[in-house]
């Protein structure tokens, strides 16, 4: 399965724009798993994901072709 | 009202003699004159909004300029809230200008809040965001949310109800529920801002502003818009309900938040200034800490200055060494401050932890010269 990712912010210096493809990858949580095992950075991050331009506030289906956005909080002034 | 001042845009089509009235009657508070509330601020008084509020208790310095385009060299020093309400009022003298040159907190901000209809948030710290995003949600006020960071932005408009399917408003706790760690998320004044960046966001904010006065467009209500200066893209994510996290319902609620207002106590370090680093670095058992990066100017003395950039620090704290007072810097004392709760954590009483207080740009005449 192929999934597009974008990410924001300071997430932009360890995950660059890509598309990549996953096997058994078939929800956000499963995913968020995947992407802080491989960036171990996130992990001590606040993000929050969005699933083809949607916030993803629960575990959510992923199907093939998604986009999914990793977004930090920014604060600045 | 003088029609002629808004001509250009009563003449508009979608826009009208009714649009410019509702403008005149709105009240809208732009909370921080600082990169993003100076071009709000100047483009919400030339649209002729009839009342706009000011807070900002900060002044006016050098590094300023280059993104807070209402102040000019001769204002350095001076209020913020003051200067820019002077220079609106010049600007605009048909609308009402309130200048509160005061730091919102729990105590206040309920009050001060209540006399708006508006509210654009255009701080530059985490703490004062959900200050102001709570204190919205409790008093259902519409909120006009911009921030930056290096070359992004973000714009919002949370508590508002959508246009056209009247949904509730989210709010920014259904993007992040709690603030970041103190020093994770760098900020302007550590990582740097161009100054056009917060103009781009803070003239979007107004526009959002006028947009949900007069009811034009869509507003990006439970929207979230990123923006890249670098590329020039957009990317709009549509904010749903969160759970997970607490609003306060009641007034009682919201004086029980903890906001880590400054006016709290720091908990066990101590924020000092330059006078009692002189002091501290004549002990033997001190150790002056510089926790910038390796690349960060001015260089300081490698033989006085421990250098730990932050990014190494947790690894300093695994170690062990004698000094019984240590003393933190950075550049404005944010970064300090994150090590020094860090290390009391760490050490509790058994050594004595301080931040200079404003960092290094604070007493810049005192490093330079030793």
């Amino acid at each position: 399965m192929e999934i597009e990712i974008i990410s924001f912010g300071q997430i932009t210096e360890f995950i660059n724009n890509q598309k990549i493809e996953v096997d058994g990858i078939t929800d956000t949580d499963a995913f968020k798993q995947y992407l802080e095992d491989r960036f171990p950075a996130l992990k001590g991050l606040k993000y929050k994901l969005a699933l083809n331009k949607n916030i993803v506030q629960q575990n959510t289906e992923i199907t093939n072709q998604a986009t999914i956005a990793i977004m930090p909080p920014f604060s600045g002034g | 009202m003088s029609a002629e001042r808004y001509n250009r845009q009563i003449i508009l089509k979608g826009f009208g003699e009714e649009a410019q009235q509702k403008l005149l009657r709105a009240k809208v508070l732009v909370i921080g004159a600082g990169g993003l509330g100076c071009p709000a601020l100047q483009y919400l008084a030339a649209a002729g909004i009839g009342h706009i509020g000011i807070v900002d208790d900060d002044t006016i310095s050098l590094s300023n300029l280059h993104r807070q385009i209402l102040f000019t060299t001769a204002d350095i020093g001076k209020l913020k809230a003051e200067v820019a309400g002077k220079r609106l009022q010049e600007m605009n003298p048909q609308i009402g200008i309130i200048r509160h040159p005061i730091r919102l907190q729990k105590n206040n901000i309920l009050d001060i809040l209540s006399r708006y209809d508006y509210i654009l948030d255009g701080t530059d710290n985490f703490e004062s965001r959900y200050l102001v995003n709570d204190a919205c949600s409790l008093l259902n006020k519409p909120l006009i949310f911009a921030a930056v960071s290096s070359f992004e932005g973000q714009l919002a408009v949370f508590n508002a109800p959508d246009h056209s399917t009247l949904a509730p408003g989210t709010n920014y706790r259904d993007l992040f529920p709690e603030a970041p760690d103190k020093g994770e998320i760098p900020n302007c004044a550590e990582n740097g801002v161009i100054g056009v960046l917060p103009g781009i966001l803070g003239t979007m904010a107004a526009a959002e502003t006028i947009k949900l006065i007069t009811k034009i467009g869509q507003p990006l209500t439970n929207k979230i818009l990123n923006y890249n200066l670098l590329t020039q893209e957009q990317y709009i994510i549509n904010i749903s309900h969160g759970n997970g996290y607490t609003l306060p319902k009641t007034v009682d609620d919201f004086l029980n938040m903890d906001y880590q207002d400054t006016s709290e106590a720091p908990q066990g370090y101590i924020e000092i200034d330059a006078s009692e680093l002189v002091k501290l670095q004549q002990l033997e058992s001190t150790i002056l800490i510089d926790v910038r990066e390796r690349h960060e100017v001015p260089v300081l003395d490698k033989q006085i200055y421990t250098q730990v950039p932050m990014s190494e620090f947790a690894a300093f704290l695994n170690k062990d060494f004698y000094q019984k007072q240590v003393v933190l810097i950075c550049q404005h004392g944010i970064r300090s401050v994150a090590a020094a709760e860090a290390m009391q954590e760490k050490y509790g009483d058994a050594k004595k932890i301080y931040s200079l207080k404003g960092g290094i740009v604070k007493w810049r005449d005192y490093f330079l010269k030793s």
